[in-house]
């Protein structure tokens, strides 16, 4: 296969699995987001497919060959890490000409490249700058230009804008997607931003608890979360208690609910998942079914959307509605939401 | 470091203002020690390298430059000479154990680390006239250690390995090791790892991380490392009187034969005033040159 794939890779730290049989295929040139809660074991994946960490288990094949046991020094796949680890001691062009004078590139060579890169990530006659005279935004640039010096077959990122403000964060992401679809290389960034992820990634791989729970596009996972964790991580969620009927009906307290599809058997627990976006609120019942009474217990005007909580069956559905739509209720008032069925979908307890 | 200033002055920004008062009463200590306990013997001893000396070991009030000019002597010279290049090789090799030692410690599991640290911060213990005689009997005739080179036919039969500058240089680093390790520990400890992971990935090995990153990056340490070593080298006292011969008595001997042995203090206080003024000289020579690299890079 052409590009990078990892076949049940497993991470273990003495009884704990950090990462747990890890299995992907990376098509070339593509951009993928490692997505999940601090301690998912996503960095630990990360540092294994850079040579960082030993796998326990497993393998990490790029374009079909196995470069598991490879030195990550061997590897030479560019790393973008946390802290950035620029290297105060040089500056900015030497930083970025690191990797090309450990490979004996000419200084001629050298200094073309270093131009440019820099000219690659908008940093154009900052050479001879210290890394001490950089802002963050500028910092963040340097080390995708040095990591980008080795033309490396991967691109690695391991939460590179955590440390930066929202404004430059977002400059940022556009930023680095669009160099990524410039240069069509392989890209892998780790991160707990589900925003940076739906943003940026081609494809999305939501990590729990060292397993991957889920993986495809941002909107695919978005609208159909493979299960209780998806769903709560990504966006939000309402996350309802149900009893399977039958292969196309729920019973939410006593209030049957038609879905898209059920999974298990008729009598089984089960969680009905719906987006806030998908919920609709009327004040009277509409008559066509999978609608639930309620007391409206929270309404907050954001300006764009009104976002509204309706008490229902001892828990609040969360909803949101356009300005235009808001039916206009005050707090304690009576009112039904709409759950429709294309967009309610059920997973394993 | 030149990276740790920002975060330095972002700190002495978001704290609360002392009142100057409350500064004042912490510097006040120290600062009366300094004077008391540095200052007023600095003074005194640079008095008495310019009295008059009198006979029987005594000495009068004056303003007399005799005993400097017996500074200006080929003898004096090769004393400051040798003392120089016993404190430099001293602190470039006890530099070049101390900070792989230092560095290979920082890198072990936190178990090991404290166990390093406990046998290092214990052998400190042991009292310096302890290790040196010690180091008298290793290295005499009937020592251990002359015994196995003797009957490996490395050393001829009943030959000694002291009085010499070998074992000078060797005790002086087994007693400033721990010293210079322990100085290294907490600054490579605070060495972000991540740092030299990012060299790793980009094609670096091991020993070329090391060179090329961490070495270059702990400049200023080190540097600060061999003028600790210079300084405390340079001083040196029992470990040359013990295990050298005149050839290798450091600047401290001379002070102390010109004081206790000739009875000549003003010209002991113009030897001590002529290592001060070398020392600082040094020091200042050392903060020069490496501005003037830092201004460069």
């Amino acid at each position: 296969m052409f590009g990078l794939e990892l076949r049940d890779l497993t991470k273990a730290y003495g009884d704990h699995l950090a990462a747990d049989h890890v299995s992907l295929s990376i098509p070339h040139g593509e951009f993928v987001c490692f997505l999940g809660p601090s301690g998912c074991g996503k960095t630990t994946v990360l540092r294994m497919i850079a040579g960082l960490e030993t796998p326990t288990s497993g393998a990490i094949l790029l374009n079909g060959k196995d470069i598991t046991h490879q030195a990550a020094s061997g590897r030479q796949f560019g790393m973008v890490f946390q802290s950035l680890a620029l290297f105060p001691h040089l500056n900015v062009g030497e930083n970025i000409a690191f990797a090309l004078r450990l490979r004996g590139v000419d200084a001629g060579r050298r200094k073309e490249r270093v131009a440019e890169l820099l000219e690659l990530v908008r940093l154009p006659g900052l050479q001879t700058r210290a890394i001490s005279q950089l802002s963050g935004g500028q910092r963040q640039r340097v080390a995708i230009a040095r990591a980008l010096a080795q033309e490396p077959p991967v691109f690695l990122l391991d939460e590179p804008f955590s440390a930066l403000d929202a404004k430059l964060r977002e400059e940022m992401q556009n930023e680095l997607r669009a160099l990524q679809q410039r240069l069509k290389i392989t890209t892998i960034l780790v991160t707990h931003d589900q925003r940076e992820a739906m943003t940026m990634a081609d494809t999305i791989v939501v990590m729990g608890e060292g397993k991957i729970q889920q993986h495809g596009p941002p909107v695919s996972i978005y609208k159909r979360p493979a299960n209780r964790f998806v769903a709560d991580f990504i966006g939000a969620s309402n996350l309802l208690p149900v009893q399977i009927l039958d292969g196309q009906t729920v019973t939410y307290g006593a209030t049957p609910l038609r879905v898209g599809a059920t999974c298990g058997v008729g009598g089984a627990a089960a969680t009905l998942a719906i987006r806030p976006e998908d919920v609709v609120i009327t004040r009277t019942a509409g008559g066509g079914g999978n609608e639930v009474a309620g007391t409206l217990s929270q309404v907050r005007d954001m300006g764009a959307y009104v976002e509204f909580r309706v008490a229902c069956e001892g828990l609040d559905i969360l909803g949101v509605a356009s300005p235009r739509d808001w039916i206009g209720a005050s707090l304690g008032d009576h009112a039904h939401v709409r759950l429709p069925a294309e967009s309610c979908q059920v997973l394993a307890r | 470091m030149s990276t740790a200033e920002p975060s330095l002055a972002a700190a002495s920004v978001d704290q609360p203002a002392k009142p100057r008062w409350m500064l004042a009463g912490l510097l006040t200590g120290p600062a009366l020690y300094i004077l008391i306990m540095a200052i007023v013997p600095a003074f005194l001893m640079v008095q008495l390298s310019l009295a008059h000396r009198e006979v029987g070991g005594l000495w009068s009030p004056g303003f007399e430059l005799t005993q400097y000019r017996q500074l200006a002597t080929p003898l004096f010279a090769r004393i400051m000479g040798f003392s120089l290049l016993l404190a430099l090789t001293g602190a470039v090799i006890c530099v070049s154990l101390a900070f792989p030692a230092a560095y290979f410690i920082t890198r072990m599991r936190r178990r090991a680390q404290v166990a390093w640290l406990v046998f290092l911060l214990g052998s400190l213990s042991l009292s310096e006239v302890l290790i040196v005689f010690a180091f008298q009997v290793l290295l005499s005739t009937s020592g251990t250690l002359a015994g196995a080179l003797a009957a490996v036919g490395l050393l001829a039969p009943g030959g000694a390995l002291y009085p010499n500058f070998p074992a000078v240089l060797t005790c002086l680093v087994y007693l400033l090791l721990p010293y210079v390790i322990l100085f290294f520990y907490p600054a490579l400890s605070q060495l972000d790892p991540e740092v030299e992971q990012a060299a790793t990935t980009m094609g670096a090995s091991r020993l070329s991380t090391f060179t090329r990153v961490v070495l270059p990056m702990m400049r200023g340490q080190i540097l600060t490392g061999v003028l600790l070593v210079v300084i405390f080298t340079f001083g040196a006292y029992l470990t040359p009187l013990v295990l050298g011969r005149p050839p290798q008595w450091t600047i401290a001997i001379h002070i102390n034969n010109a004081a206790m042995g000739a009875g000549n203090l003003p010209l002991a206080a113009a030897y001590a005033v002529a290592v001060v003024v070398f020392m600082v000289a040094l020091l200042v020579l050392t903060r020069l040159l490496s501005r003037r690299r830092e201004a460069a890079a």
